[in-house]
């Protein structure tokens, strides 16, 4: 398959299970909001050391937030809903409760649920107010700037984490261009987050390492600058690979991020340097679920 | 299907326990069968039909006409469908409410939704005192669900209150929110004295700053912009009231007490 000059290679991301959940964070103004958000949300790019995978969903309007202020949507995920509980709790805690003038909500339903303020409050140290409002039970924890409104619990649902797909081209630069066009039209995308840094990862990995101590390593066959070292996958003329990785809800919405992506980079095409698009496929060594780049753009 | 009508033949000599009388207890049953029920009344029973006359056949929605103050525990134990009541009813209207609807037309008399659980009961009237209270000797009032006054209530509304919303369009009575454990007492009218007396947890919202001054149990916190009550506004919206049309505020004074005891409840008077 060839789009744009874009050669779409007969391959698949390989993506695995993960348990997720969608957070609202609200401030009196949206760049508190947003601080509070890009904190919670900060070195979460992979659940390998990161114990997680979190990003900014987002930006709400007073209209979409259940305190009608100023708000950002952010999605997390971790490998169980245990592991995710920690990561809510422990971020909620230093990153939502600490930021000032902040309420942290959940954004999703589900009849399985992990803590979200109910532990939390006990920072009030017995000043904390529990309220019931239409059979959510809310905690009011006193703070220096006032109180601090959270959410006791949030819904937890089977999502899918690690859809990817390669951006191969002719330089840095418009690897670079590529995929922060790509980014823009993703992030207009419900229910996805890409968690590396501004979207897009440049250090992708295969499974397994030479070194006994490391479960991953770097992607060798995409390492432009190892082309005549190893079996590479890289044609002569491929001088820089990026990668975006997709978080989501379900499969559906990683295909919907996925097609928004790799039609955003095809769009620059040839002409701009973009040789191929690829995907991280580690013959069903990493996951369940599997997203043929081809049937994607069909 | 039309609403099952028990219509009062005449005013009672004695009050009449109408317990019995639910949409949990009476669905399935035949009209025959209903009409044959017994129902205490003073120190005697009387067969339903001789003291209602019986129309319809839905008992999901059951409806009580020329009712008077003489008729106790309706809607005692619901968990389901609606019961309305077109006229006065006696006393612990709603007892045990587990889900489900009551509406009256009139007033009602004392013990109303007496440790009620769940559910909704709105009186298009005035309630006596206790609304939402505890038996007595029990410690334990109304956990949970929402009941809507458009009149006044009594005295010690929300005694011993350990959960859910009292909405009070008019003006509630003295000891309102007394030996409160937690919840909600909302009052759009004035408030009678001794508010919030022994009250521990839990949270009485004024519109207007009680007339007789805070107790002095209660000790001033100063003003605040309360994140919660946008949401508990936003969660008025859907009820048939007065607070539906209310225009959300977050901005209070809140005072702390009651301070003779652990101190937690709250009174806060919009600014």
């Amino acid at each position: 398959m060839i789009i744009n000059g874009v050669t779409i290679d007969e391959t698949f991301a390989e993506a695995f299970p993960m348990k997720g959940t969608r957070l609202i964070i609200t401030a009196l103004n949206a760049k508190w909001a947003m601080i509070s958000a890009q904190t919670f949300t900060g070195f979460a790019t992979s659940v390998i050391a990161c114990g997680c995978e979190a990003g900014i969903e987002k930006v709400l309007d007073t209209s979409e937030t259940p305190d009608g202020r100023p708000g950002v949507s952010i999605l997390i995920f971790a490998m169980g809903g245990k592991s995710l509980a920690k990561q809510v709790e422990t971020r909620s805690g230093q990153c939502v409760l600490t930021s000032p003038t902040s309420a942290l909500f959940s954004g999703l339903d589900s009849e399985t649920e992990i803590a979200l303020g109910q532990n939390l409050r006990f920072f009030g140290d017995g000043f904390q107010i529990s309220k019931m409002i239409d059979g959510k039970r809310y905690w009011r924890i006193p703070v220096m700037d006032g109180e601090f409104l959270t959410q006791e619990k949030t819904g937890v649902q089977a999502s899918v984490g690690g859809g990817n797909f390669l951006v191969l081209a002719e330089s840095q630069e418009q690897a670079l261009i590529a995929c922060e066009a790509a980014i823009v039209e993703m992030k207009k995308c419900p229910n996805v987050i890409m968690p590396f840094p501004g979207g897009v990862v440049r250090s992708g990995s295969k499974v397994g390492s030479k070194f006994k101590a490391l479960n991953a390593s770097t992607n060798d066959a995409f390492c432009p600058t190892l082309k005549g070292q190893t079996k590479s996958d890289l044609s002569p003329e491929v001088e820089s690979v990026m990668e975006i990785v997709i978080d989501g809800l379900t499969k559906e919405d990683i295909d919907v991020a996925m097609r928004v992506g790799i039609q955003a980079v095809c769009d620059l095409g040839a002409e701009n340097g973009i040789r191929r698009i690829s995907a991280g496929n580690y013959g069903g060594k990493l996951g369940p679920f599997h997203f043929h780049l081809q049937e994607i753009m069909a | 299907m039309s609403s099952l009508t028990f219509t009062l033949k005449s005013s009672p000599a004695q009050r009449i326990d109408c317990s019995l009388l639910t949409p949990d207890l009476l669905t399935d049953k035949s009209v025959t069968d209903i009409a044959a029920i017994e129902l205490v009344t003073g120190n005697s029973t009387e067969r339903v039909d001789s003291l209602f006359d019986i129309l319809g056949d839905d008992a999901s929605n059951i409806k009580f006409v020329n009712s008077t103050d003489k008729l106790d525990f309706i809607g005692r134990n619901m968990t389901l469908g609606k019961i309305s009541v077109d006229g006065n009813v006696g006393g612990y209207l709603g007892l045990f409410l587990d889900g489900g609807q009551i509406e009256v037309t009139g007033d009602t008399g004392v013990y109303t939704a007496c440790e009620m659980k769940s559910g909704q009961i709105k009186i298009n009237g005035n309630a006596g005192e206790f609304v939402g209270g505890a038996r007595p000797g029990y410690k334990n009032g109304m956990t949970g669900g929402i009941v809507i006054v458009t009149g006044n209530t009594g005295e010690r509304t929300g005694d011993h209150m350990r959960r859910g919303m009292i909405l009070i369009e008019g003006n509630a009575g003295d000891y309102c929110g007394a030996r409160m454990i937690s919840g909600t007492i909302a009052v759009l009218g004035k408030v009678g004295a001794h508010l919030g007396y022994a009250m521990k947890r839990g949270t009485l919202l004024l519109t207007q700053a009680p007339s007789q001054g805070i107790p002095a149990n209660f000790n001033d916190c100063g003003s605040h912009t309360l994140a919660f009550l946008p949401l508990l506004f936003a969660s008025f919206a859907k009820l048939d009231s007065k607070f539906s049309d209310l225009e959300s505020f977050s901005r209070v004074q809140r005072y702390a007490g009651d301070l003779a005891g652990i101190g937690m409840g709250e009174i806060l008077v919009k600014i």
